[in-house]
């Protein structure tokens, strides 16, 4: 079974120990000035001289790369290509492929729309990596987030690895009972079937004895929560939340400006 | 009075024909250690439910008498309140995961971070809690990736660390093996001197002989025989009724038959066959015998 079942990565640095809503509003931050700042070079900007430095300084830059190359990259590519290609705009064609157009103008807007695609999932590849998500949850139930919405978001991710095994014994015991799970796109259809009565019912089941489960631990009590972890908010935090929101309404503004 | 004190339970589930509990009436004392016993479907369960507060406050359903612990009634509780008494663990460990938490550290201290236990008190707690049921090297590995029998004893932990004044267990040690189980069973006891109300539901007879104080019997929701394990787990009358028994007892009922058996009273533990054999069988010699093997539970 899965011994880790979270992106985080256990590291002590600056950036690890800022406080998860502080994490929160600064790649939200970054994503709205990538999305909203009216400088074309913007996005691209902060891939460089945000996203990058803080990867190093989080001190998982080499996580962070792989997880970029592998799977941001590629997809981004493919965004710039699509845009590249489809975008009807601009009259100077540059490059010609059958009946597809590529012009100076839907290269510009492509490649900003990638890089701002790539910004976007590059900044909460970085919060992933270095948020523990107890914590944040416990930070943001301590702010007011209802413990129950808390609950059902840890507790979902953390169950589809599960579900993903169960449904994998499930058909494994199916099969071995003469099930087809290989042959035909319908036929296959056809002998899914079996598999969604174990799943859903003994889902249910699960969800009832859970449900007991964490009752019984006092989950619904009216007692004021506390936190095994102690997550500090000191000034500095603070400070860093309200610049960064000042920045995103400078963004915005700017956006907006009658030019 | 009682420190539990049940006085003619009846309840029936939601869209069911029979009760599942008829009549029940038991009394425990504070820091007693009752098992309850019984065939699948007997009701034990929902005994359990009872007890914890579920029955009638989370299965609905309809039920009269009435159910007190520590000298409250639960129909005029709310269950929230009821469960700072009463510690429910049951059977299957993997449902009893919150899946809210990464380690089993955090797992255990849930219950504490819910009622509001303060944080320097709640790690003390925890690590007492898992010192008492020897899973401290389990501290830091997700409860996900544990085997079944650890699972068991997170699951345990995370309710005795609540300190519940009753503690309700229903099969706590199904995935365990003997050794396990042995131990268990003894920190559930020394739970019980140090003046924990415990009710346990197990199949395990030889282990209820040597730890229990008094075994409850229950077959179709009602209580067939209550008394000393010794005296019930080895009744005819619990045989006659589909209820299993341990091998000891099995074996030197058989004995019997044939003469074999002169004692009055049937075995439980393999300590007290061997005392029973020796009177009858010549060649036996209980105190070289080799031991050990046939510990194992059911
Ligand atoms: N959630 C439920 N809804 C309806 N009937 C139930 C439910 N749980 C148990 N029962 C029924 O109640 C009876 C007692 O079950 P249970 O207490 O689980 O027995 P045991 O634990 O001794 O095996 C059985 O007939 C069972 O079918
Ligand atoms: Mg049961």
């Amino acid at each position: 079974m899965h011994e880790r079942l979270s992106f985080h990565i256990k590291r002590d640095s600056v950036i690890h120990r800022l406080n998860p809503l502080t994490k929160l509003v600064l790649i939200l931050a970054l994503i709205l000035i990538a999305f909203t700042f009216p400088w074309y070079w913007a996005p691209h900007f902060l891939l460089l001289l945000a996203i990058i430095p803080l990867g190093i300084l989080g001190r998982v830059f080499p996580e962070f790369f792989k997880t970029a190359t592998r799977l941001i990259l590629p997809a981004a590519s493919f965004l710039f290509l699509m845009q590249a290609f489809f975008q009807p705009i601009g009259e100077d064609v540059i490059f010609k492929f059958y009946f597809l157009d590529i012009t100076q103008e839907s290269l510009m807007f492509a490649f900003r729309n990638a890089m701002r695609v790539f910004v976007m999932v590059s900044a909460f590849t970085l919060f992933l990596l270095t948020t523990h998500p107890s914590e944040l949850m416990s930070d943001l139930t301590r702010r007011g987030l209802p413990p129950q919405f808390a609950y059902v978001i840890i507790s979902t991710l953390q169950i589809l690895p599960q579900m993903q095994a169960k449904a994998q014994t499930i058909i494994a015991a199916q099969r071995s009972r003469g099930l087809d799970t290989e042959s035909t796109f319908l036929k296959r259809a056809g002998s899914v079937l079996p598999l969604v009565g174990p799943l859903v019912f003994g889902s249910l089941v699960e969800v009832e004895e859970r449900a007991i489960a964490i009752e019984a631990r006092g989950f619904t009590s009216k007692n004021v929560k506390t936190s095994l972890y102690e997550i500090p908010d000191p000034s500095f935090d603070k400070f860093i939340r309200w610049s960064l929101l000042g920045l995103v309404i400078l963004s915005i503004a700017a956006n907006l400006w009658p030019s | 009075m009682a420190f539990v004190n049940l006085q003619n339970v009846t309840y029936q589930y939601p869209l069911t024909k029979t009760p599942a509990l008829q009549n029940i009436n038991l009394q425990v004392d504070e820091g007693e250690f009752v098992a309850v016993v019984g065939p699948n479907g007997a009701g034990k369960s929902t005994l359990c439910y009872a007890l914890a507060g579920f029955v009638p406050h989370f299965f609905k359903g309809e039920i009269s008498g009435t159910i007190e612990v520590a000298g409250k009634e639960s129909s005029k509780s709310t269950l929230d309140e009821w469960v700072l008494n009463v510690g429910l663990a049951f059977q299957n460990p993997f449902n009893q995961i919150s899946g809210a938490k990464y380690t089993v550290f955090e797992e255990i201290a849930f219950g504490l971070e819910n009622i509001g236990v303060p944080r320097e008190e709640m790690k003390s707690r925890v690590e007492d809690a898992m010192a008492l049921t020897g899973i401290r090297d389990l501290a830091d590995r997700s409860p996900y990736s544990l085997s079944g029998g650890q699972q068991q004893r997170v699951a345990l932990t995370s309710i005795l660390v609540m300190r519940p004044r009753l503690l309700v267990l229903d099969e706590p040690t199904s995935q365990m093996d003997p050794i396990g189980t042995r131990e268990v069973f003894g920190t559930i006891r020394k739970m019980a001197e140090d003046g924990m109300t415990v009710v346990l539901v197990e199949h395990k007879m030889e282990w209820i002989a040597q730890f229990a104080d008094r075994v409850v019997a229950l077959k179709d929701g009602s209580i067939l025989l209550e008394g000393k394990p010794g005296e019930v787990l080895t009744s005819d009358l619990l045989a006659e009724n589909g209820f299993g028994s341990s091998r000891y007892t099995s074996t030197a009922r058989e004995a019997k038959k044939r003469g074999l058996w002169r004692k009055e009273n049937l075995p439980v533990t393999l300590d007290e066959a061997v005392e029973g054999f020796a009177l009858t069988l010549p060649f036996s010699s209980p105190k070289g015998a080799p031991r050990g093997r046939g510990e194992s539970g059911k």
